[in-house]
C-alpha cells in the first residue's frame, strides 16, 4: 500500500515537473511569436529605406533591425574565425600530444575558461581595451576587434572540448590501422582522425556560433551601441542584435520601437533554432554518412 | 494639361508654392551644407535624454552624405564627460554643467544648445498628480511609502531612481530632493527611456525623467503647484531645468565642429524643439 | 620527422596560448583592483553599504542578492529537473522522452535576453497582480526565470547519468520485483548521484555568472535584499551597470574586486566537479 502510494506520487511529481517545463516554455516562446509575429516583414529590417539599397550598401538604414544584424553576423563572423584554428589545434593537441599531467593541468585551466562568468570575459575585454588606448594607440577604442576578439575568448573552451572528447572517444581500430600501414603520426591525425572527428568538431563550432550570436553581456561591455548603422571598419562601434533587444525592452521610445523589439527577437530565436535544426542534422546524418559510407 | 493648370487660380497657387519651396529649401539644404565632402565618423556618447535629437540628426545627416558616419551610445552624462575626456568618443553628451573639476582635467569646451527639464512622473492611471518638496524629499528618502500618505490608493510605492553617472539623476537629486538621501531600496534603471518605460509599465511607480520625454504614457506630478511642462520650463516657473550640453575635448575640429555648428543651425534647433526641448536660439 | 616537431610545436603553441588567456583574465583582476588594497578600502567591501558619494563601496547586498536569487533559483530548479529527467530516462514511455529529450536541448539554444525580454512583458506584471506589492520587478521573478534557464543544464546532466547506470543493476531490480518507482529511487538515483552533484554544481556555476536575466529582471537595488518581493542586485549586474563610472576611481576598481569573487565562485564549482569526475575511475 504504502509503495503505491509512493511510486504514484513519485511519477504525478515527474510528469508534473515536464508539464510545468514544457508549459514555462511554451508560454514564454508563444508569448513573443504571438505577439511579434504581425512585424515579420522587410520594413522590420530595412525601416523606411529601400532593401536593395540597403543591402548594396548604398544607404543606411534607420528604425529597422538590419544594422543589428549585419553586427551579429560580423562579429560571429570574426569570433568564431579567430577561436577556431586556435581551438581546435589545442584540442589536437590535447587529445594526441600532450603528456597526462600536462593534460590534467591544460584541463583545468580549460574547465576553468568554460565556467568563467561571460560578464567577466567581457570587464577583461573593457579593461584590455583602455590599457591598449593608453599605452599603445588612441585609436583603440572599445570596438568590434575588441569584442570579436572576448567572444573568441569565451567560445575557446567549447571548441577545445568538443574537439578533445571527438578525437579520444574514435575507435581503437581506427587509430590502428593507418600507422599498420606505415603512416606517420601527423599522417594519420590529419587524414584519418580528424576526417572521422569532424561531425563532433562541426558540432563544436556550431555551437560556438550560437554562443557568439546570443552573447549579451561581453559586447555590452566592449563596443556595442544603441546607433551605429553598418560598421565602417573594426574599429568601429557596432550594432548587435541581442544588445538591441535589451535596450528595447529597457527603453523603448514608442509602440513602434517595442514592435520592433518582438521581432527582433523572434530573429534571434529563428537563428538559434536554425543552428539547433543543423547540430541534430549533422549529428544524425553527418555522421553516419562518414563513417559507414552512403545509407 | 491638368485641370488646375487649366484655370488662372491653380497657376497662380503653383507658383506661389514653388516660389515657397524654392525659398524654404535652401534654409534646410543650408544646414547641411557644409558636410558636403566631408568624411569619416563621429562617435558620441553620454547622456541619454539627447539620444533623440542626436538620432534625428544623424539621420538626416547620414541619408544625405553617405560617407559621413555617426554612432550614438547611451551611458548617461558621467560616461558621457568620461569617454570625451580619454578621447574614447569626439562628442560627449551631459545632462548637466561638466564641474570645474571635469572642465580643467579633460580641457572641455562645453555646447549647451538646448535647455530641458526634469519632473517628477507617475503612471497615468494613478491619481496623485500634485506633491510638495517635503513629500517629494520624503517619498525618495523611504520615509511615506505608501501612496494613501499623499492621496492616492492604499498601495506601496514602488521608487525609481538612475543610476550614478546620470545627469537627470544629479540634477534630480540637487534641485528637487535639496541633496536629500534617495532610498537604497528604490530600482534602478539606467536611462530617461529606461525610466519612463518602468513607470508607464507599473500602476504604483514614482520617478523622474527629462521633460523633453515626457509622452502620453506617463503622467507628470506638479511640484508646488507648477507642472513640469515645456511652458513652464520656458518661462522659468518649474525651477528645475538644466541644459543640454554637447562637449568636445578642447576646440572642435573637422567632422566634430560641423556637427556642433549644425546642432545649432535652424534645422538643428527645429529637431531640439520637436523632440520636446526648448532650443537656445 | 622534422614536420612533426614543427607542427607539434605550433599545437603547443596554440593550448598553452590558450592556458594564457585563462590567467591573463585573472592576472588583470588582481594588478588591476590592486589600489583597492593599497588605499585601504579592501575591507570595506564586506562591511560598509554601496554608497559611492560618500566614499563606501561595500558590495555585501550585492553578493547577497547573488546568493538569494542564484540559491532560489536552484531550489526552483532542482525538483523540477530532476522529475523532467526522471521522464526522460526512466518512467515514461514511447515518444513522450525522446520529444521531452530534444524540447530541453533545444531550450540550451534559446538566447538569454530573449528570456529576459519575455520575463519583462509576461513574468513582471504577473508577479506584481499575484503578490499585489512591490513592482514586480524582484528577487522572486528573477529566480522563477533563472531556474528556467538552468534547469536545461541539471536536465541533461542528470538524464546521461541516469542512463550510464550499468544494465546489471536494473535487471537485478527486476529480477526481484521492484516497481519502475522503485528501481529509480533505490537503484538509479544511489548509483548516479556524481552525476548529479557535478550538474548541480555547474547549474549553480551558471546561475551566479548569469548577468541578463538579474539585470532585466531584479530592479538593481543597491540595499541588502530583505524580502522575496524587494528589488535587488547580483554581481554580474552590479559590474555591467558600474562600468560606466569613471575609470581611474576606486568605484571601478570594486568592480575587480566583483571579478576576483566571482572567479573564485566558479574556479570552486570546476574544482568539484573534476573531482567527482575523477574518482568515478572507480567502482561506481
Amino acid at each position: 500500500m504504502k509503495a503505491r502510494c509512493c511510486d504514484k506520487l513519485v511519477t504525478a511529481w515527474a510528469w508534473l515537473s515536464g508539464l510545468v517545463l514544457t508549459a514555462s516554455v511554451a508560454t514564454l516562446l508563444g508569448f513573443l511569436l504571438t505577439k511579434g509575429a504581425g512585424t515579420l516583414s522587410p520594413a522590420l529590417f530595412f525601416g523606411d529605406t529601400v532593401p536593395l539599397d540597403a543591402l548594396l550598401l548604398k544607404r543606411q538604414v534607420f528604425e529597422g533591425i538590419f544594422p543589428a544584424t549585419v553586427g551579429t553576423l560580423l562579429l560571429v563572423g570574426l569570433a568564431v574565425g579567430m577561436a577556431v584554428p586556435v581551438g581546435i589545434a589545442t584540442g589536437i593537441y590535447m587529445a594526441e600530444f600532450a603528456a597526462p599531467r600536462t593534460k590534467a593541468v591544460f584541463g583545468l585551466f580549460f574547465d576553468i575558461l568554460a565556467g568563467i562568468p561571460s560578464i567577466l570575459v567581457g570587464l577583461f575585454g573593457f579593461s584590455a581595451a583602455i590599457f591598449l588606448h593608453h599605452h599603445f594607440s588612441g585609436q583603440i577604442t572599445p570596438c568590434l576587434l575588441i569584442s570579436a576578439l572576448s567572444l573568441a575568448f569565451l567560445v575557446l573552451p567549447y571548441l577545445i572540448r568538443t574537439t578533445q572528447t571527438t578525437l579520444e572517444n574514435l575507435p581503437r581500430h581506427v587509430r590502428m590501422t593507418a600507422p599498420a600501414l606505415g603512416a606517420s603520426k601527423l599522417q594519420t591525425i590529419f587524414y584519418v582522425l580528424l576526417p572521422q572527428s569532424l561531425s563532433g568538431i562541426v558540432s563544436g563550432i556550431i555551437l560556438s556560433i550560437g554562443r557568439c550570436a546570443e552573447d549579451t553581456a561581453v559586447i555590452m561591455l566592449t563596443g556595442v551601441v544603441a546607433t551605429a548603422g553598418i560598421p565602417a571598419s573594426l574599429l568601429s562601434g557596432y550594432e548587435a542584435l541581442p544588445f538591441y533587444i535589451y535596450t528595447v525592452s529597457a527603453q523603448y521610445a514608442d509602440q513602434a520601437e517595442l514592435m520592433r523589439g518582438y521581432g527582433a527577437a523572434i530573429v534571434l530565436l529563428a537563428v538559434c533554432a536554425l543552428l539547433f535544426a543543423l547540430t541534430a542534422f549533422i549529428r544524425h546524418r553527418l555522421a553516419d554518412h562518414l563513417l559507414y559510407g552512403a545509407r | 494639361m491638368t485641370r488646375i493648370g487649366r484655370s488662372l487660380y491653380g497657376r497662380i497657387s503653383i507658383s506661389i508654392l514653388t516660389l515657397l519651396l524654392i525659398g524654404v529649401a535652401p534654409a534646410v539644404a543650408d544646414d547641411l551644407s557644409p558636410f558636403a565632402g566631408q568624411a569619416g565618423t563621429i562617435k558620441i556618447s553620454g547622456g541619454t535624454a539627447h539620444i533623440p535629437v542626436m538620432k534625428a540628426a544623424a539621420k538626416q545627416i547620414m541619408q544625405r552624405f553617405s560617407d559621413v558616419r555617426i554612432t550614438i551610445a547611451g551611458g548617461g552624462s558621467g560616461v558621457g564627460i568620461k569617454q570625451v575626456g580619454e578621447g574614447l568618443v569626439d562628442i560627449g553628451n551631459s545632462g548637466r554643467k561638466p564641474t570645474d573639476e571635469e572642465i580643467t582635467k579633460y580641457d572641455l569646451k562645453m555646447f549647451k544648445w538646448a535647455i530641458d527639464g526634469v519632473g517628477l512622473v507617475v503612471n497615468p492611471k494613478n491619481t496623485v498628480a500634485s506633491l510638495t518638496t517635503a513629500q517629494t524629499k520624503a517619498i525618495f528618502a523611504g520615509s511615506i511609502h505608501n501612496w494613501k500618505a499623499v492621496g492616492g490608493a492604499d498601495k506601496a510605492i514602488n521608487l525609481y531612481t538612475r543610476d550614478t553617472a546620470s545627469g537627470t539623476r544629479s540634477v534630480f537629486w540637487k534641485k528637487a530632493l535639496g541633496k536629500g538621501e534617495i532610498s537604497a531600496k528604490a530600482n534602478v534603471v539606467v536611462s530617461n527611456g529606461a525610466m519612463k518605460a518602468a513607470v508607464a509599465n507599473d500602476p504604483y511607480a514614482i520617478g523622474y525623467v527629462s521633460v523633453g520625454h515626457m509622452d502620453e504614457s506617463v503622467q507628470p506630478v506638479a511640484l508646488d503647484g507648477v507642472t513640469p511642462t515645456l511652458e513652464t520650463v520656458k518661462s522659468g516657473e518649474y525651477k528645475i531645468a538644466r541644459g543640454l550640453y554637447s562637449n568636445t575635448k578642447g576646440e572642435p575640429t573637422g567632422l566634430t565642429k560641423t556637427f556642433i555648428d549644425f546642432l545649432f543651425s535652424e534645422t538643428g534647433q527645429g529637431l531640439a524643439a520637436a523632440k520636446g526641448f526648448i532650443p537656445v536660439k | 620527422m622534422r614536420s612533426q616537431g614543427l607542427v607539434q610545436g605550433l599545437l603547443a603553441v596554440a593550448a598553452a596560448g590558450s592556458v594564457a588567456v585563462t590567467v591573463l583574465i585573472f592576472g588583470f583582476m588582481i594588478v588591476l583592483g590592486l589600489p583597492l588594497v593599497t588605499s585601504g578600502t579592501f575591507f570595506n567591501l564586506f562591511t560598509s553599504s554601496w554608497l559611492p558619494n560618500e566614499g563606501l563601496y561595500g558590495i555585501v547586498p550585492m553578493m547577497a542578492g547573488s546568493l538569494f536569487i542564484a540559491g532560489l533559483a536552484m531550489i526552483f530548479s532542482f525538483p523540477l529537473s530532476l522529475g523532467c529527467a526522471a521522464l526522460v530516462a526512466v518512467l515514461a514511455k514511447g515518444r513522450v522522452p525522446a520529444l521531452l529529450h530534444r524540447l530541453v536541448r533545444f531550450m540550451t539554444g534559446i538566447p538569454t535576453v530573449v528570456y529576459g525580454f519575455a520575463g519583462i512583458f509576461l513574468l513582471v506584471p504577473v508577479v506584481r497582480e499575484w503578490t499585489g506589492s512591490g513592482s514586480g520587478m524582484c528577487i522572486l521573478s528573477a529566480s522563477l526565470l533563472l531556474a528556467i534557464l538552468i534547469a536545461p543544464t541539471m536536465i541533461l546532466f542528470f538524464t546521461d547519468s541516469f542512463t550510464g547506470v550499468p544494465k546489471s543493476y536494473l535487471a537485478a531490480a527486476d529480477a526481484l520485483g521492484a516497481t519502475p518507482v522503485q528501481k529509480f529511487l533505490h537503484v538509479v538515483i544511489p548509483c548516479s548521484w556524481r552525476g548529479l552533484t557535478t550538474g548541480v554544481l555547474l547549474a549553480l556555476g551558471r546561475a551566479v555568472g548569469d548577468t541578463l536575466i538579474a539585470l532585466m529582471i531584479a530592479g538593481n537595488a543597491t540595499a541588502f535584499p530583505g524580502s522575496l518581493l524587494d528589488s535587488a542586485r547580483t554581481l554580474p549586474a552590479h559590474i555591467a551597470l558600474v562600468v560606466a563610472a569613471d575609470f581611474d576611481s576606486l568605484e571601478f576598481r570594486t568592480l575587480f574586486a566583483c571579478g576576483i569573487l566571482l572567479y573564485a565562485f566558479t574556479t570552486l564549482t570546476v574544482v568539484l566537479t573534476r573531482r567527482m569526475v575523477a574518482d568515478k575511475g572507480g567502482a561506481p
